[in-house]
């Protein structure tokens, strides 16, 4: 009853007003950001669908004629595309939407009327620094279809056949396998490396945001309890000590749990927003020829999951659940470490900079497993990686996917150990006096023996 | 009269201070006793060893006939330890602030409901009790802390200098309230305090410690009597001198 008292309590002060309204505004924000990536990556859908041709004609013979008309007849729009000398961004101030053309210069017709090899210009328009702002088809497409029609012709004039044409360009049959341990698939490694990166990119970022939330929410619940002297208090009352930090562990556990719950409904609509449009109909719509671009940048998101189950890379019920517990492990560490170093606190401006320690000990293997694997980094380096607790839940899904079992249980070995020594200091030290004496104040040796003075009054 | 606290040489030693060297005294049911030294003295330290929030070094205290050594939550079950300058959970009600508390000294809901209506009376907080404690002044938090310190009747209450933050009015009403509860209901009580006007008027009994030292105990009258002195102020200063000469 009296644990049910403190726990309620605590629960009561981390969900607060402040914090559902956080919970809103990040299943909010996560949603407009799924629909604003649905919205980009359906767009560049579109324009792989679109075959539209951007032609700047500047050679009047036959022969760039015929050329136009063949692409009409095939099906394509054609954007005639006007150039005020040799200032092509002129072209794009008139044409607000274009991304690129190719300029067919004069003498263009001759050259391949005489068999010689026709020089053209491909005119690109960088759209902004971000990943996919570019990731459009630009003059490709154009360029492509001109490539094709020109091949053709000179095809025609030394006697090569359609068929034999395609021989020779296309010469050889790829039939690409991908093993992963012991097991293969028919697939492009590359496509099977981009659907990992995007699968795996959603748990790591919730890790790092959980570990963050809930060491920050229980530093700030044992700081705040040491400068208001509430703790003081709650300790003389006839409640154990176990139970008054069992509470506050326990409390900002659920709070986790909801956060984690959260977030992940956040990140799945986040995902599923971006794939979508990208999954759905792109592969049977788009053009034969006039899309390769698009295709080549889209291929890898493309790739079906079933590669995926067949390489042993699409993770089990009993694998989440080892990933379930491995994450609750990681959070009991993080809270044991914020018992302590909430302990330490004794003003509100070191309560901010207390999970400074706690930051460092999740991005640095955050960064360092999302770059690079960590048994690729020298030895002392690679140790000093694996002693950081956090870098096993980092690496725990690869583990489990590329089934290095043992690496998986020695990590996860290694954390309970980690978590039982924390704890067991943890627990000393607020079983101890120096829960209402200890303080950290570092450079700041005579300040710290003053406020070890006053609380000795 | 039995005696609610016996303290017994009760010492306590930081790395490189001995805060407390071996004090000993002892308080009567209903007897109000001050603790009175300069800054650094002991006070606190001897107080929150007495609350069972420090480890004593040497020494013990009984509380009720309960050691604080063997049996501090025993001890826990008798005390209500009110710190200075405390503060309270900003983000609850007063109501809630007290019905919290309650509940950590009983578990049983129709005593838990007799505690906060004590408590609700002594505070004379009135609706602003059911406001959040961080709309409260300094001097309201005071009284809620002071109501919560005596709801439970406890055997001793501790508090750590009662009247800090309080205007001349309340402190007096606080002073009166105290006198009330020890004469009428029997609570013992265990002040710290600099305001010797304050001491005078409430304790039965002080003693003046300085440097760890517990120098003297005695009532305010035979203290003034014995160093011949006009008030309990210039005791203190004489008792302290002392001791800064020794």
């Amino acid at each position: 009853m009296k644990f049910i008292n403190l726990l309620k309590k605590e629960l009561s002060e981390l969900i607060n007003k402040q914090m559902i309204f956080s919970l809103i505004f990040t299943i909010a924000i996560f949603f407009i950001m799924g629909n604003v990536m649905e919205s980009a990556t359906s767009e560049i859908v579109e324009e792989a669908k679109s075959n539209k041709l951007s032609i700047c004609n500047m050679d009047d013979s036959d022969i760039v004629k015929e050329m136009i008309d063949s692409f009409k007849e095939n099906g394509s729009e054609i954007n005639l595309v006007t150039v005020e000398g040799d200032n092509y961004a002129s072209a794009f101030k008139n044409h607000k939407k274009l991304k690129g053309f190719v300029v067919i210069p004069k003498g263009f017709g001759e050259a391949v009327e005489k068999g010689k090899k026709p020089e053209v210009y491909s005119v690109s328009k960088v759209q902004g620094a971000a990943a996919f702002s570019n990731m459009t088809s630009g003059p490709e497409n154009t360029l492509s279809s001109v490539t094709l029609f020109v091949s053709q012709k000179l095809a025609d004039q030394k006697g090569v056949s359609k068929e034999q044409l395609l021989t020779i360009e296309d010469p050889l049959t790829v039939t690409e396998h991908t093993v992963v341990a012991d097991k293969s698939a028919q697939v492009s490694m590359g496509s099977i490396v981009t659907k990992l990166m995007m699968q795996n990119m959603v748990l790591p970022i919730i890790i790092v945001l959980l570990i963050m939330m809930t060491s920050q929410s229980l530093i700030s619940s044992i700081s705040n309890e040491k400068i208001d002297k509430t703790l003081e208090t709650l300790l003389s009352t006839p409640v154990s000590r176990g139970s008054v930090i069992t509470a506050k562990m326990l409390a900002a556990a659920i709070v986790a749990l909801l956060n984690a719950g959260v977030m992940m409904v956040g990140f799945t609509s986040y995902t599923a927003g971006m794939m979508g449009s990208m999954t759905s109909d792109i592969t049977s719509a788009i053009p034969q020829d006039a899309a390769e671009s698009a295709k080549g940048a889209l291929s890898g998101i493309m790739s079906s999951g079933e590669a995926l189950k067949q390489l042993g890379l699409q993770l089990g019920a009993f694998d989440y659940v080892l990933i379930g517990v491995q994450l609750f492990i990681t959070i009991m560490i993080c809270l044991a470490l914020s018992i302590i170093l909430g302990a330490l606190v004794n003003d509100s401006k070191s309560a901010q900079t207390m999970i400074l320690p706690i930051v460092m000990m999740v991005m640095i293997p955050w960064m360092i497993t999302m770059f690079t694997d960590v048994n690729s980094l020298p030895t002392a380096a690679k140790y000093v990686i694996y002693a950081i607790p956090f870098t096993h839940t980092f690496t725990a899904m690869s583990n489990l996917m590329f089934g290095n079992t043992t690496e998986f249980w020695l990590g996860l070995g290694y954390q309970i150990i980690v978590f039982a020594v924390v704890m067991f200091f943890a627990l000393k030290l607020f079983k101890s006096d120096k829960i209402l004496t200890i303080s950290l104040n570092l450079g700041q040796k005579s300040k710290f023996k003053k406020s070890r003075k006053t609380t000795e009054d | 009269m039995a005696n609610v606290l016996e303290v017994k040489e009760l010492s306590k030693q930081y790395s490189k201070v001995l805060a407390a060297d071996k004090v000993s005294f002892e308080i009567a049911e209903g007897e109000i006793f001050a603790l009175i030294g300069p800054n650094g003295a002991g006070k606190t330290t001897t107080i929150r060893m007495i609350s069972t929030l420090l480890t004593p070094t040497a020494g013990d205290a009984l509380v009720a006939g309960h050691s604080i050594i063997k049996a501090p939550e025993k001890v826990r079950e008798c005390i209500t330890y009110l710190p200075d300058e405390a503060g309270a959970y900003k983000q609850m009600t007063g109501i809630k602030y007290l019905r919290f508390m309650a509940g950590l000294f009983t578990s049983d809901l129709d005593k838990l409901n007799s505690y906060v209506d004590r408590a609700k009376e002594i505070c004379g907080l009135g609706d602003r009790l059911n406001d959040k404690i961080g709309s409260y002044s300094r001097g309201m938090i005071r009284k809620l802390l002071l109501a919560r310190a005596v709801m439970t009747k406890p055997k001793l209450a501790i508090l750590d200098e009662p009247t800090s933050g309080l205007d001349v009015l309340n402190a007096i009403e606080i002073r009166k309230m105290i006198k009330r509860l020890a004469a009428e209901e029997g609570m013992s009580f265990l002040l710290s305090s600099h305001n010797m006007l304050e001491i005078e008027f409430v304790s039965d009994r002080v003693g003046i410690i300085s440097k760890g030292h517990l120098m003297v105990t005695g009532r305010p009258e035979e203290l003034k009597a014995r160093y011949e002195a006009p008030n309990l102020e210039n005791v203190f200063e004489r008792v302290v001198k002392e001791n800064e000469v020794h």
